[in-house]
């Protein structure tokens, strides 16, 4: 038998080999705001795709059972601070 | 972890001992050296007294000549990879079955 060539990492986990738990993530849903302020939109549209209420639905806007917030009739956008923290979001007619 | 299975003329060594990253992983350079000086050592001085298999993370050794060199080699062999077993548990297992 031939001599054996003195691998001294014959016994080394290899790169890339070992298993890794993490590597997932979930389908990006796009949310965040669908008009800009001072956008004219029409009624029905889509105005702000959110999780939980960041903001809230203002003067003829309303929200869907996924949060998401959309106008009620056609007009002008308007993102609106209310109180310190909170926001919302109106649409006024033109 | 690197498992190693002795059985009367027969050796058996593979798997990975995961201590560190190739090429820093000093188990399994200590391990690796310590059979393949071994292997080697035995041949230099009779090349039908083994036969063995190799390749990656793995080692089979079948002794075919019981000369004194050859027990004396392994003996050492296996001495050392206890050693080795003591200090690092968690990265080689030495299994000897009678």
């Amino acid at each position: 038998m031939p001599m054996l060539k003195l691998n001294i990492q014959l016994f080394a986990h290899k790169k890339g080999q070992g298993s890794t738990k993490n590597g997932r993530d979930s389908e990006s849903k796009r949310l965040g705001a669908k008009a800009a302020d001072g956008e004219r939109v029409t009624g029905g549209s889509i105005l702000y795709r959110q999780r939980g209420t960041k903001i809230y639905p203002g003067v003829n806007v309303g929200i869907g059972k996924d949060d998401t917030l959309f106008a009620k009739i056609a007009g002008i956008v308007r993102f609106e601070r209310v109180g310190r923290d909170k926001k919302q979001v109106s649409v006024y007619p033109e | 972890m690197i498992k190693v299975r002795i059985n009367k003329n027969h050796i058996e060594i593979n798997g990975h001992s995961m201590y560190d990253e190739l090429g820093r992983d000093i188990v399994c350079a200590s391990a690796s050296s310590i059979v393949i000086t071994s292997v080697n050592a035995i041949l230099s001085f009779d090349k039908e007294a083994l036969k063995y298999e190799e390749k990656d993370g793995y080692i089979k050794i079948d002794i075919l000549k019981n000369t004194k060199e050859t027990e004396t080699i392994i003996l050492n062999m296996i001495t050392l990879l206890k050693e080795l077993e003591k200090q690092y548990k968690k990265n080689i297992k030495i299994y000897e079955e009678v």
